[in-house]
């Protein structure tokens, strides 16, 4: 049932920091306030917190679950369906990550096109970046694993220009703490997971990982450290704009950019977002290699054309969505499924593999 | 039995014959007939006279054979005071040791023996000071193009039994000498093996110097980044085989091979080894922010240029429109007539002899660029950038990455044009990806940076004090990984005024 990875491509243990770090870091960050203190208002932190708390969790429940095999999404899927059904069961989480890949790539576009540049065609920019993603992926997952690395090392300046807002900021408007119903807190806790969703690709890299034991140490801490990143970075979101000024803003995180005052920079977004390039290429790279991951090990596609395959599929897909409305109903969609993967399939699975397991030694 | 021995003879015979009608076209072929005076005993010295050291052969070989004892074969042995010389019945080697210096020795009496002794002519450059990789401080040796001396100057310098040089010849015309070096007991067997492989594996005829040896046996032959470090300083060398890399040493060239190497390695100047760790690690970080700045600069003018001027600052800005006001010439095609005006003074520069590159230095930079402005063609702005980014390209200790850093600013100005600032960062995913991909030996070539290895880094972007050094590389996979004892070199904790 377990799957073999020569060692030489393995990974350390410690760079499942990276990997689950950076792909939770995406296009969500630009713009999750708004959508947050839409239900709970600013006690919204809270329930970017409580959103924190449960990853936790999965990530527990999901190495569990990958404990019990040893292998991947698609050992799991065969351990308790047998091999047909579990296949197909698994190839359908080929669709779920062409989503997610699509679906960041379409909207850092429609960033680029309302901040950048209205004129940038969507099809050349996307073919242009899908060619660099196979290009990282034909290095092996040891290169994807390096472009996460680098993807957050070297972006994770930016961190300090939100300091920048501090002076313009009032703290006391999160005040009164708790002055919104739990269930709306609850549900702003949802509305929070399109920006934490990402980590479920765990699923798919464990097999790769090479101490898994002492990986468990450092996923928690990526979880950690993106809860922390997040709930500061709502708090001073709260502390900037006005509750009425916020729901009118879309990019939170690029507006307050604005602020940022160097001697030789005048208008600071335009460096974030060319910026954000980096951030979001883990993002697709680990998406896709996922997607062609499962292809390679349910139908046999080698991975060399499984990710050609899968990178055209993006990019015909992409071109679906050309409004701001199509855009959000994707967004809004893969937030849903992944929400639903994340939080009641993996528990759902992790119940079945005990029950199958227990069946089984009978 | 007898028939056998008789026909091997013949051909033996025949063999003898076919090298021999070849050797007798070329001119500096000599075959001579001497009689020894006291014994009588005809013999015959065939050699290429132009390799040979004539003054050796008249005045180390032939006076004795003339005038001792000479009988028989063996006893050259015993009566030429040279240390080289080699008895022997296989006819196949004698062309090949003819070609190396030797003098073939037949005598009447025996027909199927014969004797060589070496008289190699050695035309060896002197030792002179480096002039690729020159440092102010530090030995002022560089390496010739004969494998014997470099030989030389590397094992003064590490005069241990372990280190050992293994030695094979590559190039079916050229039959160069390559040697392989290592320290016994420290380099891993596995980079040893690989390296031996390599070189065995090389299908060409003619090895000139060491740089066809890194074209061929690079893990990417299609990589614009040199994967093995080439150097002309003995203590360099030194230091890394006592490092445990391995050093291939070509004869012909005075530059030796280091493998396994990582890009760091590349913007390390072995000068920063004889300054204090302070200084030398403010250089190499000098020389990082220099390479950024070189590869960039350019671009960023063209992307904020073409597109994101509200990225500057009003002050800046009306600078930068004052400089422009006058060119016609949209930013890239600025940027590029300016790049390509300082390639071609480089390029000029170095085929030019010395005095004359001088002039065309100072009648391009001066002359060129200031005309250029006031013919309103480019703006001093960017001349000033462009200027600068190529002194910052010259920072880099290691010529072929300089190369190579040179080349790389245009994919970067292509991209910038197309794109903007986005167009920057996607070309930088796209060399960050490739670094990425490379490997040295098989070992990631931006080690230690990924995979991290932070106790390499004791050695990488910074460098710090000989006493933390006590460890080798751990990327080298060495299996002596300890340098020296830590703890004797451990500062007393002393007390103010004990």
């Amino acid at each position: 049932m377990s799957v073999s990875i020569p060692e030489k491509s393995k990974i350390s243990h410690f760079l499942v920091f990276f990997l689950i770090s950076s792909m939770q870091i995406g296009i969500g960050v630009l713009g999750f306030q708004r959508i947050i203190a839409k239900t709970a208002g600013y006690d919204a932190w809270i329930s970017v917190i409580i959103a924190g708390l449960f990853n936790h969790i999965i990530i527990w429940i999901m190495f569990k679950v990958l404990e019990s095999t040893n292998g991947d999404l698609v050992s799991v899927h065969t351990f308790i369906l047998g091999n047909k059904v579990g296949k197909i069961i698994s190839s359908v989480f080929t669709i779920y990550f062409v989503l997610l890949a699509t679906a960041v790539l379409r909207t850092y576009i429609e960033i680029i096109q309302v901040w950048m540049f209205p004129d940038l065609k969507t099809f050349w920019y996307a073919f242009a970046y899908l060619l660099a993603t196979i290009y990282i992926i034909y290095g092996g997952f040891r290169t994807v694993t390096g472009i996460a690395f680098f993807c957050t090392v070297l972006p994770s300046y930016l961190i300090l220009t939100f300091a920048y807002t501090v002076p313009f900021s009032n703290f006391e408007s999160i005040l009164p703490i708790f002055d919104h119903k739990l269930k709306d807190i609850f549900l702003a806790t949802r509305d929070m997971s399109l920006t934490y969703l990402g980590f479920e690709t765990l699923m798919m890299y464990y097999p790769y990982i090479k101490n898994p034991e002492k990986s468990k140490k450092w996923a928690h801490l990526a979880i950690l450290s993106t809860t922390f990143l997040y709930t500061v970075l709502t708090i001073i979101t709260f502390a900037y704009f006005s509750e009425g000024q916020l729901e009118k803003t879309v990019w939170a995180t690029l507006s307050m950019w604005k602020i940022v005052q160097l001697p030789f920079v005048e208008r600071f977004e335009y460096i974030g977002i060319a910026n954000w390039n980096l951030i979001i290429l883990p993002n697709i790279c680990i998406a896709i290699w996922c997607s062609s991951r499962i292809l390679k090990r349910t139908v046999n596609i080698k991975q060399k054309k499984g990710v050609i395959l899968i990178a055209l599929l993006c990019l015909v897909s992409l071109n679906f969505f050309e409004t701001r409305d199509q855009i959000n109903w994707l967004n809004d969609l893969t937030g849903k499924i992944g929400f639903y993967v994340n939080y009641f399939y993996i528990p759902f699975l992790l119940v079945t593999v005990l029950i199958v397991r227990k069946v089984k030694k009978k | 039995m007898k028939s056998w021995f008789f026909k091997s003879e013949v051909k033996n015979d025949m063999e003898k014959k076919e090298w021999e009608k070849f050797l007798v076209r070329s001119n500096d072929f000599k075959k001579i007939f001497y009689v020894n005076q006291k014994t009588k005993v005809r013999f015959c010295f065939s050699f290429m006279s132009t390799i040979i050291d004539e003054n050796t052969l008249q005045t180390n070989i032939l006076p004795y054979l003339l005038e001792k004892d000479f009988n028989e074969l063996d006893d050259i042995k015993l009566i030429v005071p040279m240390s080289d010389v080699q008895i022997s019945d296989d006819a196949s080697q004698i062309e090949q040791k003819i070609f190396n210096g030797y003098i073939l020795v037949t005598i009447e009496t025996e027909k199927k023996r014969f004797a060589f002794i070496a008289a190699q002519k050695e035309i060896v450059r002197t030792v002179a000071p480096p002039e690729v990789e020159f440092s102010v401080i530090g030995p002022k040796e560089s390496f010739v193009e004969s494998i014997g001396q470099n030989l030389n100057l590397i094992r003064k310098r590490l005069p241990i039994k372990e280190l050992i040089v293994e030695e094979l010849t590559v190039g079916k015309l050229s039959k160069t000498r390559v040697g392989i070096m290592h320290v016994e007991g420290i380099a891993d067997p596995e980079n040893l093996n690989t390296i031996i492989q390599r070189i065995k594996d090389i299908e060409i005829d003619n090895i000139v110097d060491s740089s066809y040896i890194v074209q061929i046996i690079s893990d990417n032959k299609h990589s614009p980044f040199p994967l093995l470090l080439d150097t002309e300083r003995p203590d360099r060398v030194a230091a890394i085989l006592a490092e445990g890399k391995i050093a291939i040493v070509v004869d012909g060239s005075p530059h030796i091979l280091i493998a396994p190497t990582t890009l760091v390695e590349f913007f390390g100047s072995f000068e920063d080894y004889y300054l204090n760790y302070i200084l030398s690690s403010f250089f190499r970080l000098i020389r990082l922010f220099a390479v950024a700045f070189s590869i960039l600069i350019t671009p960023i003018y063209v992307a904020t240029l073409s597109y994101h001027y509200e990225l500057i600052p009003k002050d800046l800005l009306s600078t930068l429109i004052t400089s422009r006001r006058e060119v016609p010439l949209p930013p890239i095609l600025e940027a590029l007539f300016l790049e390509l005006t300082i390639e071609l003074l480089r390029e000029a520069g170095a085929r030019l002899p010395t005095k004359v590159g001088q002039t065309i230095g100072i009648v391009g930079g001066i002359v060129i660029g200031t005309a250029s402005v006031q013919a309103g063609l480019t703006s001093n702005v960017l001349l000033i950038l462009v200027a600068l980014s190529a002194l910052a390209s010259f920072t880099t200790p290691v010529y072929k990455m300089g190369n190579t850093i040179r080349v790389l600013r245009f994919p970067f100005l292509l991209f910038a044009e197309l794109w903007g600032l986005l167009g920057v960062v996607f070309c930088f995913i796209l060399l960050m990806t490739h670094l990425l991909r490379l490997t040295s030996l098989g070992r990631p070539f931006l080690e230690p940076l990924y995979p991290l290895r932070v106790h390499d880094f004791k050695d990488a972007l910074i460098r710090l004090p000989f006493s933390k050094q006590n460890m080798r590389p751990q990327f080298l996979r060495t299996e002596q990984p300890v340098r020296f004892n830590k703890k004797k070199t451990k500062d007393k904790k002393q007390d103010i005024d004990e």
